[in-house]
């Protein structure tokens, strides 16, 4: 099991203003373990990119402190910190050849010559760029140069890895290429890499572990299949995958359930997640595809009436979109198959769900 | 190229108007430089066409070992030296202060600023007997010294301006890549930072030399017989009598330039394939 | 992937979830500017970056300081010399202060003439009374023999009376008289006496023609030697006829080199810089070799039988014009040029289509766009042309001759340093007020070469 103690990377109560007047980032802490595929995810402006900065030693830690391996950065310049770094407009040096920027850091570092040209011809292998080293960045496609920029990331073999939108600049192919591949680097290298993205789907795929990032501050870390089936509050409930809320107040709460008065009227049980007590107000969040339409009697006992607005064929399901509770923005997804029931604009079906796929969360 | 053919009369009329015009401005750009180059190698001492005969003798007043091409020659040494001198520190100068201007933001920044580019503007005359009155109470007056240093204070402005127009299309990220790579500030400098800015650290640097070998106005104040630099030997020259040896210095000083400008004509060149390869 | 678990388990160990984050503010958020230890924001941020600021000031530093002392302080001493005043404190200290005491009514009292006597038969010893009479000589032609001559006829007196005997007697203003008669005229005492404080208004006041009379009011200068502001009016009149003809000449070169394609434009650059790039002195001489009465220019013009005798075409405005144009034509289309270069042609087309005729289309869609590099571009011309010295001196005729001329003909040939100083700051500020134009316009960090 990861404890604090062999943690790779430790924010403690990291702190970071540019203008001294608003936290970029709140109050940090945040464990990244040995060999681990940590994502930072967030939405624009939410800090991400600064948290890395900081761990780079690129910008300066206004409070509290980083520790990798067991030991305070404070003092230790980006240069020191053996980390490796792929920027998101990968930071070719314009002037090199492939090779001269795969042997930069080993230089650097005083590698023989030997060596030099033994890591760069694998890193090479390894990102299938065998056959390019006499090319300049400028000569290269768009993934050959984020390939580059991993090997170059890499052939120094250190233990941690940061990513800052690597992938932000490829078309989508090619984005979905990488992604398998990276993986496949992490898993054979055993690298530890942090990376940052506000592509919920590339987060998802690719990590151990996600962070979720909002306003400075860690709003839910957990792995991807937890984060998208247990959100915690209503924002990462929102921010993960598709979600249908409906606002009401708690009538009363008994254990790991509870009984909520919707809105629009009506009354759910539903799982107590993150809620005040009885009579507070709470969102409840509802994955589109844990909702049916005309559910078996047995295991559904939140059921309503609601009417259909809008149908759309997606190929392999087909969303729909019903009036619930006053609300008409509540998004049913059907599968596609043979049992599928037979659906027309202005009926009024039944929906229902499994309470514990409706989670109270707080008010967002 | 011609006028497009769905082009009315009109507008014909005026594409042609349009190239006649332009091509007699060029003319008048050009021709004067052109047409004096072929007179340093008359035989006789006048200024018109057709030539009576090709001779070198203007040339060999100027290289010859005669008294007055001694003193040629010497202010040809005095131009290199003090331009060789001046641009050197320059340079160093200007483009050091061009890194800072772009690291930081501080207050006063444009007061420094418009300091710092103010030889170009500040009229020279106002310059030169500013530079004199000064020079002359600290010693610097009628040494080569002070010559450079005023020369310096002319050229640090074009460096300032173009190195600070190169970093502006500087990607820092290259520095932080450098950085995290495991080399120090002073190799980064040296293999990323460097490199990439020094075709706009060679053209402010042809802009000081330029700056400085062409300069008359303060060697005028500034120099005695001992430092005349060629501008000031031909100013003498033409204000006592133009003789076809000042022509022929002048066209030293013409192909000079065309050497600088083809070298800067370069350099741009480069630094846009550079530009137009780095990603992003 | 949904299913896919942490690589240890993954729980989140440290507690870093912290779903309340998201919902309470933390502390800095509620007390605006501290953080968790109590230290003010600001102060720690401060701090941090207080360091690579002070690397990059370090940078500029060495070049503020050279320039601060090989260019600032020098220009800014000479500019100074324009209100120090010091000859006659130094040549006659006394006198100076007896003079500044003096009300300027009637005559110097008894007592001042006598310091007066005194101090003009030292000077006259020790050779020094010259620097005084061309300090005096500068308000009214003919002070400095004035001066001379009475500082040796005093001294020759007090050889032969002795000192006493000189200064005997209750009306040394007689003696004065007796000398020169110019002595009774109130105005050669005043004039002393506006010479004698170590700072004055004087030279500013000549550079623009105005004078102090003997009541200290300022009035204008007669009008033999008003010619400061005629010099100016000259200048600026020289200058904005210049900027005109480069506009005139350089719009339609910018124009064609933004319209024509890359290939053919890069050609004719390389004809526009290199004028540039050519020494200001090699083109200016050009210039008198082809406008003169024997140069090439009148041959060919007799040769075709435009006229029959040389036509003077150098020496006069003429050739100003001619040799300033051809030097600042190329300051005048780069800054045009990279502003056209950045206008879509398709305005041009699109107001076509819309059926504007080709004319209309020009001067309502393509003119009103250009006028950014128009500005910069005439603004730079005009500036450089305000300080142009070699070029009319060379071609120029005694009429033609701008301010710069004249600063370095008071400063080199007459040596009167405050005049010189004077004229540099009418200079300098005319400049100054173009340049600040300029900066609005295009902004420092924006200048552009070549
Ligand atoms: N150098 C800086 N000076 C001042 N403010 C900054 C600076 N860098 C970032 N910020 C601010 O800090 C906040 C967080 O920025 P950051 O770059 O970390 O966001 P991000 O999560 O990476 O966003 P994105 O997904 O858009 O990259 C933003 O509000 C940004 O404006
Ligand atoms: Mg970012």
């Amino acid at each position: 099991m990861t404890t604090s103690n062999d943690a790779l990377v430790r924010f403690i109560d990291v702190q970071k203003t540019f203008d001294g007047e608003t936290l970029v980032v709140r109050n940090l802490n945040l464990d990244v373990a040995d060999g681990e595929f940590l994502t930072l995810l967030g939405p624009s402006g939410s800090g991400k990119t600064t948290t890395l900065l900081m761990l780079a030693g690129f910008e300066t830690v206004t409070h509290g402190d980083i520790l990798l391996a067991g030991k305070s950065l404070k003092s230790t310049p980006p240069h020191r910190r053996n980390i490796g770094m792929v920027f998101q407009n990968y930071a070719l040096f314009p002037h090199m050849t492939v090779e001269e920027n795969l042997a930069f850091p080993l230089e650097s570092r005083q590698a023989g010559k030997a060596e030099i040209a033994r890591k760069v011809g694998r890193a090479l292998e390894m990102v299938q760029l065998t056959g390019f080293e006499k090319r300049r960045p400028g000569q290269l496609s768009g993934g050959q140069q984020q390939r580059v920029a991993v090997a170059r990331a890499l052939v120094y073999e250190p233990r941690l890895v940061l990513m800052d939108e690597p992938l932000g600049a490829l078309d989508r192919q090619l984005r979905e290429n990488m992604q398998y591949e990276l993986k496949h680097i992490h898993e054979s290298v055993g690298v530890t890499i942090v990376y940052v993205t506000h592509d919920q789907g590339e987060a998802l795929t690719m990590s151990n572990r996600i962070a979720v990032f909002n306003d400075g501050a860690i709003q839910q870390l957990a792995s991807p299949s937890a984060l998208y089936e247990e959100p915690e509050n209503a924002f990462v409930a929102q921010f993960i995958g598709e979600n249908n809320r409906l606002t009401g107040v708690v009538k009363s709460v008994n254990g790991s359930e509870c009984m909520v008065a919707i809105d629009g009227g009506g009354e759910v049980a539903a799982a107590a997640i993150n809620i005040g007590g009885t009579g507070s107000r709470t969102t409840l969040s509802l994955r589109p595809e844990s909702v049916r339409i005309d559910p078996p009697a047995d295991g559904y006992p939140d059921r309503f009436e609601a009417r259909i607005e809008e149908i759309l064929y997606m190929g392999d399901h087909v969303r729909v979109r019903v009036d619930v509770c006053g609300h008409d923005d509540f998004i049913v997804k059907v599968p596609r198959s043979r049992e599928a029931p037979a659906l027309a604009v202005g009926q009024t079906r039944t929906i229902g769900w499994h309470p514990g796929d409706c989670r109270a969360l707080d008010v967002a | 190229m011609a006028a497009p053919p769905y082009a009315t009369p009109l507008q014909k009329s005026w594409y042609y108007a349009l190239r006649v015009i332009c091509g007699l401005i060029f003319f008048f750009l050009i021709a004067p430089i052109v047409v004096i180059i072929p007179l340093s190698f008359n035989s006789v001492p006048f200024f018109t066409y057709p030539m009576e005969g090709f001779s070198m003798r203007w040339y060999e007043e100027i290289f010859g070992d005669s008294p007055q091409s001694l003193l040629w020659q010497r202010s040809i040494v005095n131009s290199v030296v003090i331009a060789i001198c001046s641009t050197a520190l320059a340079t160093v100068l200007g483009t050091m202060a061009a890194l800072g201007l772009t690291r930081a933001e501080f207050p006063g920044k444009s007061l420094v600023m418009a300091v710092l580019i103010s030889p170009i503007i500040v009229p020279i005359v106002v310059i030169a007997i500013g530079v004199f009155y000064f020079y002359a109470k600290i010693g610097l007056a009628s040494t080569l010294t002070g010559i450079i240093l005023a020369h310096t204070a002319l050229g640090v402005p074009f460096v300032v301006i173009t190195v600070a127009a190169t970093l502006q299309g500087f990607d820092h990220n290259l520095v932080r890549a450098g950085a995290i790579l495991g080399a120090g500030p002073l190799r980064v400098f040296r293999k990323v930072t460097l490199p990439i800015i020094t075709p706009g650290v060679v053209s402010g640097a042809l802009f000081a030399f330029a700056a400085s070998w062409d300069e008359i106005v303060v060697v005028l104040f500034l120099a005695s017989t001992e430092q005349h630099t060629v501008p000031r030997r031909m100013w003498s020259g033409i204000r006592e009598l133009l003789s076809p040896t000042i022509i022929a210095a002048a066209t030293l000083l013409v192909i000079v330039s065309i050497a600088l400008m083809f070298t800067m004509e370069a350099l741009r060149r480069r630094g846009e394939r550079l530009r137009g390869i780095s990603p992003g | 992937m949904a299913t896919a678990s942490p690589p240890n388990g993954g729980a989140d160990a440290n507690g870093a979830t912290t779903p309340s984050a998201a919902t309470t503010p933390s502390a800095a958020d509620a007390n605006g500017v501290f953080t968790v230890d109590g230290v003010p924001l600001k102060i720690k941020l401060r701090r941090a970056e207080r360091w690579a600021r002070l690397r990059a000031i370090g940078l500029i530093v060495p070049l503020f300081l050279f320039l601060m002392v090989s260019f600032v302080l020098p220009i800014f001493t000479m500019l100074w010399r324009s209100v120090e005043n010091p000859e006659i404190g130094l040549v006659l200290p006394r006198t100076a202060a007896r003079m500044q005491a003096w009300d300027g009514r009637g005559f110097p009292p008894n007592e001042t003439l006598a310091v007066v006597v005194e101090e003009f038969v030292a000077a006259a010893g020790d050779r020094t009374i010259g620097k005084a009479a061309k300090r005096l000589n500068y308000h009214v032609a003919g002070y400095r023999s004035l001066t001379m001559k009475t500082a040796r006829r005093l001294e020759r007196a007090a050889k032969q009376q002795g000192m006493e005997a000189l200064l005997a007697g209750p009306d040394l203003i007689e003696r004065f008289k007796g000398i020169d008669a110019r002595w009774g005229e109130r105005r050669f005492w005043t004039i002393l006496k506006q010479a004698s404080p170590p700072h004055t208004a004087f030279y500013l006041l000549q550079s623009v023609d105005r004078d102090f009379d003997e009541d200290e009011n300022v009035v204008k200068v007669g009008e033999h030697r008003a010619i400061h502001v005629d010099i100016l009016g000259r200048t600026v009149f020289i200058s904005v006829n210049v900027t005109i003809l480069c506009l005139l000449l350089g719009y339609p070169i910018a124009y064609l080199l933004a319209t024509l394609p890359t290939r053919q434009s890069n050609v004719l650059i390389l004809l526009l810089l290199l004028p540039f790039w050519t020494s200001l002195l090699v083109r200016t001489t050009a210039w008198l070799v082809l406008l003169q009465n024997e140069g090439l220019v009148n041959d060919l013009a007799i040769t075709v039988g435009f006229w029959d005798d040389p036509v003077q075409l150098v020496r006069n405005r003429l050739g100003v014009y001619v040799a300033m144009v051809h030097i600042l034509l190329p300051f005048m289309v780069l800054p045009m040029f990279s502003v056209m270069k950045g206008i879509d042609p398709y305005h041009l087309r699109a107001a076509a289509s819309l059926g504007a005729n080709p004319l209309r289309a020009f001067l309502r869609v393509y003119l009103p766009q250009t006028i950014p590099g128009v500005g910069a571009g005439v603004l730079l011309v005009f500036i450089l042309s305000l300080g142009y010295y070699i070029t009319p001196a060379l071609v120029g005729g005694p009429r033609d001759q701008m301010l710069s001329y004249f600063i370095a003909f008071h400063a080199n040939t007459t040596v009167n340093w405050g005049m010189a100083a004077a004229l540099s700051l009418v200079l300098m500020c005319c400049v100054a007020v173009f340049f600040a134009m300029y900066q609005r316009l295009v902004g420092v960090g924006n200048v552009k070469l070549g």
